[in-house]
């Protein structure tokens, strides 16, 4: 399964690339003028990651996020979830690259089969980094309130990573 | 908190946030320039248009007065998510998100929904995570993929239940309101 997923991407790009050979449409002159684009896009995003990460640097170096990790761990039992994945559901909407870095952890802690490492791949698998999206994908439009995004986003992210813990148990 | 206790590092763990955002810009740059340039084949070759259509039943539901283009962006958009291709669903989730909201200040029902089912995560596959778990020597690195797409398709229904519900209940104030303004206009005014 894994040996396929690899391929999948690859293979779409061939296949897309012959399409285009077919329709008679110049594959290279398109790529280029799209690639412009590119650049825009990430310049357009640069200031809402600066500002973004500069908070969750602060957020984690300040220890708050670790007295909120405490704060949270009888509810996490009181839920079911691991108190182990406690920190990793904590940092996932403020960082990706922080929790793969968790996530590897645990795997070495635990072990990578073990019930506690295959929720938290589930958790993982099944959520986004909340503040990461919310801050590029409005970084080109004029909507800067984003009224109950935000809330609702880390509710459902939070409800996922119940729901992950839950499924495990059974899958 | 950090100013009380180390004000000389407050400055250096700022600098650590920017630095970080910069080497993350430098690698999107990379990024979107790749999947930009292969989403403006896919345009340019009539493959968005064929993707859109497939969309189209489930995106005009969900997204009702969303122009033809920022279906089509959606659309795109989810099939990027469901394959993890994550570059090429950013770069078309920003230009969903502009096509929605050209001349908004406010958040709209549909920019929410978008929004929303974003982050409640589609990818069928959670590629970066199998990898890792096979570089560890799982022997079973891919039996996480069905609790996933479970948990994953979860959250996206309650996310878009939860999204129709919250925008039901904020149509039925908003029109009582107007109702009781338009029955008792002097009454009101006091208010």
């Amino acid at each position: 399964m894994l040996k396929f997923s690899q391929y999948i991407i690859p293979i779409l790009v061939v296949i897309l690339l012959i399409i285009s050979l077919f329709k008679r449409n110049k594959a290279f002159d398109s790529f280029a003028s799209g690639a412009k684009e590119g650049l825009n896009l990430a310049i357009g995003v640069f200031p809402f990651l600066a500002a973004v990460f500069v908070c969750v640097t602060l957020f984690k170096v300040s220890g708050l996020a670790a007295y909120l990790t405490t704060i949270c761990k009888p509810l996490f039992e009181f839920l079911g979830v691991p108190v182990e994945l406690a920190e990793l559901i904590m940092i996932k909407p403020f960082s990706g690259s922080g929790t793969l870095v968790e996530l590897e952890n645990i795997y070495e802690q635990y072990g990578v089969d073990s019930y506690i490492s295959r929720c938290a791949s589930v958790v993982l698998g099944s959520s986004e980094t909340v503040f990461y999206i919310s801050a590029v994908y409005f970084s080109k439009c004029n909507v800067k309130n984003l009224s109950y995004g935000i809330p609702l986003a880390l509710f459902i992210t939070f409800l996922g990573a119940v729901f992950s813990c839950f499924v495990c148990r059974f899958m | 908190m950090i100013c009380l206790q180390e004000p000389d590092s407050a400055v250096g763990f700022m600098l650590n946030g920017t630095s970080e955002a910069v080497r993350l810009t430098i690698k999107l740059t990379a990024i979107y320039s790749l999947w930009t340039g292969i989403l403006q084949i896919m345009s340019d070759s009539g493959v968005e248009k064929t993707i859109s259509k497939v969309f189209a039943p489930i995106t005009k539901r969900l997204f009702k007065g969303a122009s033809k283009e920022a279906q089509s962006s959606i659309a795109m958009n989810f099939t990027a998510n469901f394959l993890g291709m994550g570059g090429a669903a950013t770069a078309m989730g920003i230009n969903a998100i502009s096509q929605m909201g050209e001349k908004k200040t406010n958040i709209d029902r549909n920019m929410m929904m978008f929004f929303i089912i974003n982050v409640s995560s589609i990818q069928l596959l959670p590629t970066t995570v199998i990898a890792l778990r096979s570089s560890y020597g799982s022997k079973t690195s891919s039996d996480i993929i069905l609790p996933s797409l479970v948990a994953s398709i979860f959250t996206t229904l309650i996310g878009v239940v939860l999204v129709l519900v919250i925008e039901k209940i904020k149509d039925k104030w908003k029109f009582r309101h107007s109702d009781y303004q338009i029955r008792h206009p002097e009454r009101s005014r006091k208010i």
